[in-house]
């Protein structure tokens, strides 16, 4: 007999492991009756973008015992890092991991393609029954602005809408030579402040571009660094090549004439970031987004004073309004719960602060009833703030102008609607090509936008590859579905 | 009973030698046979569906052949064909050669605790990861603070742009490959050196065979087998590369793509922003059947002249 069962052992083992992983695999939330209620509050998971912080488990704590009490949810965070995001949620989605909210945006985890994809509930209706909040709270352009074909799919954060270009400048510098920004405008203007610095600060960058950085110019682009877009002044909505447009030769140009006379560091095509100048203040002037007092926050994380100037005007697009979403995940095993949660995130001051800065007390102390400092211990628990919903009901920091949330409502209602706000380009038919042109994208963007090369030479190279690559096909299509959503929206 | 009473009694009799293999049993069918299923992915647009991954894969539409396109569709398809599969046949070459040799050369030293020393030194690279080899070979080659430059600035000659100039790369691409690998393939030689029976050179010493004779003679034909084993392996995966090399070496330069773009890096940078899935599991079904493919004709071609010699 036990000879027997030795002999079986093995096999034993071996369906014990498969089953123990092919378990782990499907194991599933199983919803009871009574479940959703102070009593008995159930578990959201929740996805969020950022470096992860060492006090997230105990804030979250007293997060749930908060929402038990008012809804009947505990919060269970978890952070992924600022590169890693896009990829862990793609795999998560893809396996059919339990999530009930995710952040998303235009530039992690991608919120358009993903809902397409099917990864997000679509809550039309979970808004209007549980998320009345939500939908007051916000400017009404921002969930507009959101629809994918139609439908919404997540919940930006009320923070600003339009986007608005500046160039930046290192104020120690700027002083020290006396320079003037006031008379800048365009890349060209810049010349002489550049000229200066490279003559009396060889070891500055005296234009800070990296590889990931595009010269400005005037177009709403379909796809985010893909040469296809509309002009922004556009009345036919024409989609063209953007590096055949005589605005983009001149400013390649401009650029290259700059790498050539030693502004940009003679590395930018290959350099990830500027963190490293930005760390050391050896920069001069950049180009970066703005929104009201960003000079105060720039000044504060880097140490030093930065001040900027517009270069050019404030537009709502897509990429601005999707700027940080959360999504309630398609899989989600309460996703009323989950919207009622959202629906206090956005609501609450209570909830979103604590959320935001942590526990009273501990990570921060309120000054008084909208201003609060933090404490030493707010290094463990630092947090993105526009990540994580309505910007507008977060405290301000005794630092801050108190109309700060006043001058955010001003730049919003201030901003012009850009041409394609609304538009959501659908690649399924194309993915084929838009394979290549990403290649092709790779091999000469950066390249040609950091001005390294000679865009005499490698724009026509550029473009004949963009072109064997299939863009004329994905134009096409794109100016076919644009086409139709100008019949549709009357545009 | 017949088959069944002897495949227990085959059991039974090796059950020490069967547990010593299940471990890896159990790990090849969880991780290499069960996931096979997931191929017909590649055939499939895959989205998500409410019920999980299994249902998203059941209620994916199926698009035929459609998700291998991108991987043909342009003039690009040459080029990483033709550098994936040339780098490797390199790598192969290069690789046995240099390994075998250093292996051998360290087996002749007599100063063991030198040896030592050497074997180490050139095993430690191996265990580098990319990003950091990456970041040695920026040392070198960066365009103001680069040895390569500094030493050249001193000798009053022009600084070099490597990183974007392509005609130097693929020399590159082979010595940091090879610094990285071959420390360990010489470990395995060296240790199939060590088990050659001590007998065979004393014999050939006898003859008169002097040291190169001997190592011509003896050790090369002793380490064929293992020669033939490695190699037949490494043709495998030729079409396969070291996405770590192509990708973090070069910094991802633009420029350099004509010499350092392979499969891996095309499917990475086509699909890295689509998050295709489909389209991933094409590219990778590609590669192991041309993988297969190519192993087996090999091995076929093995077999012909030395039947011990062969895989399988």
């Amino acid at each position: 007999m036990s000879n027997k069962r030795k002999r079986f052992m093995p096999l034993l083992a071996l369906l014990m492991v498969a089953s123990l992983v092919l378990g782990a695999c499907g194991s599933k939330n199983e919803s009871g009756g009574e479940e959703g209620t102070a009593e008995k509050p159930v578990e959201l998971i929740w996805y969020t973008i950022g470096t992860p912080q060492k006090d997230v488990d105990k804030v979250m704590a007293e997060v749930s015992k908060y929402t038990a009490e008012k809804i009947g949810v505990t919060i269970k965070m978890n952070m992924v890092d600022w590169g890693d995001y896009a990829q862990k949620l793609q795999v998560m989605t893809a396996s059919g991991d339990p999530v009930d909210i995710m952040f998303t945006a235009s530039w992690a985890f991608d919120y358009v393609q993903n809902a397409r994809k099917g990864a997000f509930l679509q809550i039309d209706d979970l808004l209007k029954e549980k998320g009345q909040g939500i939908v007051s709270a916000l400017d009404p352009a921002f969930l507009e602005g959101s629809k994918v074909d139609g439908h919404n799919y997540g919940i930006p954060a009320n923070k600003e809408l339009p986007a608005q270009e500046v160039w930046r400048f290192n104020k120690q510098l700027l002083d020290k030579y006396k320079l003037d920004m006031s008379g800048v405008y365009t890349l060209e203007s810049l010349e002489p402040l550049l000229k200066t610095i490279k003559e009396n600060e060889p070891d500055v960058y005296a234009l800070a571009v990296d590889k990931n950085q595009m010269p400005y110019v005037k177009y709403d682009y379909i796809i985010e660094k893909l040469p296809m877009a509309v002009a922004l002044d556009t009345t036919d909505y024409k989609i063209v090549n953007v590096l055949d447009t005589p605005e983009m030769k001149q400013v390649l140009g401009t650029m290259h004439k700059y790498y050539k006379a030693g502004y940009i560091p003679t590395e930018a095509a290959t350099m990830d970031s500027m963190t490293d100048a930005q760390t050391t203040g050896k920069w001069f002037a950049d180009r970066a987004t703005s929104q009201p007092f960003a000079d105060n926050l720039w000044s504060a994380s880097y140490g030093y004073p930065v001040v900027s100037t517009p270069a050019s005007d404030a537009l709502i697009y897509n990429w601005s309004v999707m700027g940080s979403m959360q999504a309630i995940s398609a899989n989600s095993a309460y996703p009323e719960k989950a919207m009622e949660f959202l629906n206090l995130l956005n609501t609450d001051p209570v909830l979103r602060n604590m959320i935001d800065s942590g526990i009273e007390g501990v990570h921060y102390k309120k000054v008084s009833d909208t201003v609060m400092e933090n404490l030493d211990e707010s290094k463990n628990y630092d947090m993105p703030t526009f990540s994580l919903g309505n910007l507008m009901i977060t405290y301000l920091n005794t630092t801050d102008p108190t109309n700060k949330w006043e001058e955010f409502k001003k730049f919003n209602d201030a901003g012009t609607v850009a041409p394609l706000l609304g538009f959501n380009f659908d690649t399924s038919k194309v993915t084929t090509e838009i394979a290549s042109v990403q290649n092709v994208k790779e091999e000469y963007w950066a390249a040609l936008m950091t001005g390294t090369v000679d865009p005499e030479v490698y724009l026509p190279r550029a473009n004949e590859k963009f072109k064997a690559a299939g863009l004329d096909k994905i134009i096409e299509e794109a100016q076919r579905q644009l086409d139709e959503w100008r019949a549709a929206n009357g545009k | 009973m017949g088959a069944i009473g002897r495949f227990f009694k085959d059991m039974n009799k090796n059950t020490a030698m069967l547990l010593m293999v299940l471990p890896a049993t159990a790990w090849f069918i969880l991780f290499s046979y069960l996931p096979m299923a997931g191929m017909i992915i590649a055939f499939k647009e895959y989205r998500y569906s409410r019920n999980g991954f299994l249902s998203s894969i059941i209620e994916s539409k199926w698009v035929g052949l459609q998700n291998f396109k991108f991987l043909f569709s342009t003039n690009d398809a040459y080029i990483i064909t033709r550098n994936t599969v040339l780098y490797n046949v390199v790598f192969i070459v290069l690789g046995l050669v240099i390994a075998v040799a250093m292996a051998i050369m360290l087996a002749e030293i007599t100063n063991k605790r030198l040896a030592k020393l050497y074997q180490t030194g050139m095993f430690l690279p191996y265990f580098l990861s990319w990003v950091i080899v990456g970041y040695f070979v920026y040392s070198f080659l960066s365009l103001d603070r680069g040895v390569f430059n500094q030493i050249a600035e001193m000798l009053g000659m022009d600084p070099v742009n490597w990183y974007s100039s392509p005609g130097y790369w693929p020399i590159m691409i082979v010595v940091v490959f090879l610094w990285k690998s071959v420390g360990y393939n010489s470990v395995i030689y060296l240790a199939a050196i060590m088990g050659i029976d001590k007998s065979l050179y004393e014999a050939a010493m006898i003859d008169g065979a002097n040291k190169w004779q001997q190592i011509r003679n003896v050790t090369l034909p002793m380490l064929m087998p293992l020669m033939t084993i490695l190699t037949l392996l490494a043709i495998g995966k030729i079409f396969y590369a070291d996405f770590g090399l192509f990708f973090q070496v070069p910094r991802d330069s633009g420029t350099l793509y004509s010499v350092t773009n392979v499969i891996d890096t095309y499917v990475y940078r086509g699909l890295k922003s689509t998050g295709e899935i489909g389209m991933t599991t094409a590219a990778g079904l590609y590669q192991s059947i041309i993988g297969f493919i190519l192993v087996i004709t090999s091995n076929g071609i093995v077999r012909k002249f030395n039947k011990d010699n062969a895989l399988f």
